[in-house]
């Protein structure tokens, strides 16, 4: 077990950030930890991290005490904060320089692995966000750490730089290093995480696999088209795994489990015909059952005021 | 201490290249010694019987204690405060105390070298008195340039960002820099600005290094008040520097 905790709490004055927390890390996984903002994640990772010191609760990285053996933990933890930037006229090569352990080779080799050689002469207040965290990504990883903590890594990021700091925490992982990783973006925890716990005001409400926790809140698949004029959408709902049937202005949407999808496109299709061009088959992720479990209800999202039931299905 | 002397190069080559640093603590002081030294006849009697020029030497290296104590160290902690990277060091490998040390180690160095700047600069054009007491001299230097660097390190601790750090900070240096040795001097002021020069922290740092070397008196009440201040100045940061680290 690379990382414990059991019955973290942390409050700010009378406000409770964190509340009776616990979970384990294994060695070797990419554990995710995801909430909205406000949930108390980062508060979570910044005391396992000895940043700030919890008001209950016992932890353990790698067998040590963040609150005891801060000193021990430097050397062998990695740490990309949240909102944490550099100097602005701090150099690439001089920020790594700076927070390695002196060993050139070894630096040199991690500008190269992050592809950042070739601006090592740059201030930090000339990158871009996406060298920002790539370079924030290097520092964390610079002393061969056995854990590394990740805090809203992508956060402001264009869709291609995303997708490259994904890639790299994939390499990360396969080095054998252990990651935790803080995200409200449930597409990042879904690409990257083994396991997520989600927190909601503090506690944590769930946790397991993301294919886990879609099965246990998110069950339900929706097919969206206009349909044709001669269509009867009521006919639809008396078909197998379909859960209901709702029109919003011209579209219907047709809820209910994964195998209804086949019918349902058959069934619009019909023999010799081309189907709606605006079909669309949206599956169960793990924003669904994020959504599910953070909100009061429990229900699906999905059924919005602006729905008017067309029929139900048979079950 | 091969990474210490790394962070104390870094930090150094930082506030090196901080334009504001270059004015203030280079640039501002060499322009006080071209102005001051040339403004005043000989013969004024103002000046406890020094000649003009020399009676302000120690005005020039105060202006650049107080320049460093007040803008360059405040304006750069509270921007490592205020985009994080304090936070940085504390899940580096630096142990706590190592950047404070660092800011004290470089901003003595900037200190000597300013105040070489200077003084060459002055002996070039007016000609610069032989001190009467070089070891009073040094540490008159040395002890205000302390006091300052820690008054900066508890300003820079206490200011949310570098902006309200910059606001503060020369709101604070013009009227130390006015009223503290390099503007009239104290015989020429009325007994209310007299009075308020003498609790301004720098007038103590300008006279303890101004009557070692013009042989004025003994400095001995301004090494104490400068005393005293060291010790406030640095509980103040250290105080600071654990109450940002919770």
């Amino acid at each position: 077990m690379v990382i414990e905790v059991e019955g973290l709490s942390k409050s700010y004055g009378a406000h409770l950030v964190v509340d009776d927390v616990g979970f384990t890390v294994t060695e070797g996984e990419i554990f995710g930890i995801l909430g909205v903002n406000g949930a108390g994640k980062t508060t979570t990772v910044e005391c396992l991290q000895g940043l700030r010191r919890p008001d209950r609760g016992v932890m353990r990285v790698l067998g040590l005490d963040p609150r005891t053996a801060r000193s021990q933990l430097r050397a062998v933890v990695g740490s990309q904060l949240q909102a944490s930037a550099l100097p602005d006229r701090l150099r690439v090569n001089e920020a790594v320089r700076l927070f390695g352990d002196g060993d050139r080779g070894s630096a040199q080799r991690l500008l190269d692995t992050w592809n950042l050689a070739k601006l090592e002469r740059s201030s930090f207040a000339s990158l871009s966000g996406g060298q920002r965290q790539r370079l924030f990504i290097a520092l964390a990883l610079l002393n061969q750490p056995q854990v590394v903590f990740f805090d809203e890594l992508t956060q402001g990021l264009d869709p291609l730089a995303r997708g490259e700091v994904w890639d790299a925490i994939r390499d990360v992982r396969a080095r054998g290093t252990t990651v935790v990783l803080v995200t409200h973006f449930m597409d990042e925890a879904e690409a990257l995480c083994d396991r997520v716990a989600v927190m909601r005001g503090g506690r944590i409400v769930d946790a397991g696999t993301p294919a886990e926790l879609i099965t246990r809140h998110a069950r339900s698949t929706t097919v969206t088209f206009t349909p044709p004029v001669w269509f009867d959408p009521a006919a639809l709902a008396a078909l197998p795994g379909v859960d209901r049937v709702e029109r919003h202005g011209e579209q219907i949407r047709v809820v209910g489990t994964n195998q209804l999808i086949a019918p349902v496109c058959a069934s619009v299709l019909g023999v010799d015909q081309l189907g709606p061009p605006d079909l669309r088959v949206h599956h169960p992720d793990l924003e669904d059952a994020l959504i599910a479990l953070i909100s009061d209800t429990g229900a699906d999202h999905e059924a919005d005021g602006a729905a008017v039931p067309v029929a139900e299905g048979v079950g | 201490m091969r990474a210490l002397l790394r962070l104390a190069a870094t930090e150094l080559k930082l506030f090196v290249r901080e334009p504001m640093v270059l004015t203030f603590v280079f640039a501002f002081p060499v322009l006080t010694v071209l102005i001051l030294g040339g403004v005043f006849d000989e013969d004024d009697p103002n000046f406890e019987g020094a000649l003009p020029s020399d009676y302000y030497v120690a005005a020039y290296i105060g202006v650049v204690i107080a320049a460093i104590g007040l803008v360059m160290l405040p304006v750069h902690l509270a921007s490592y405060r205020e985009r994080g990277v304090l936070r940085r060091f504390d899940v580096s490998r630096y142990p706590r105390w190592a950047l404070p040390a660092a800011w004290i180690l470089v901003a003595l160095i900037i200190t000597l070298v300013a105040v070489a700047v200077l003084l060459v600069t002055g002996h070039l054009i007016y000609g610069m008195p032989e001190p009467d007491d070089l070891l009073g001299v040094l540490v008159g230097t040395l002890l205000g340039a302390f006091v300052f660097i820690s008054i900066g390190i508890a300003l820079g601790l206490a200011l949310p960002s570098a902006r309200s750090a910059q606001g503060l900070g020369m709101l604070l240096f013009f009227p130390f820099f006015l009223l503290g040795g390099a503007g009239p001097p104290p015989d020429a002021m009325g007994d209310p600005m007299s009075s308020i020069a003498d609790v301004v922290p720098l007038t103590h740092v300008v006279r303890s290094i101004q009557e070692p070397w013009l042989d004025l008196g003994s400095p001995a009440d301004h090494i104490a008040v400068l005393a005293v201040l060291a010790v406030l100045a640095t509980a103040a940061w250290v105080a600071l520097s654990v109450r940002t680290a919770e």
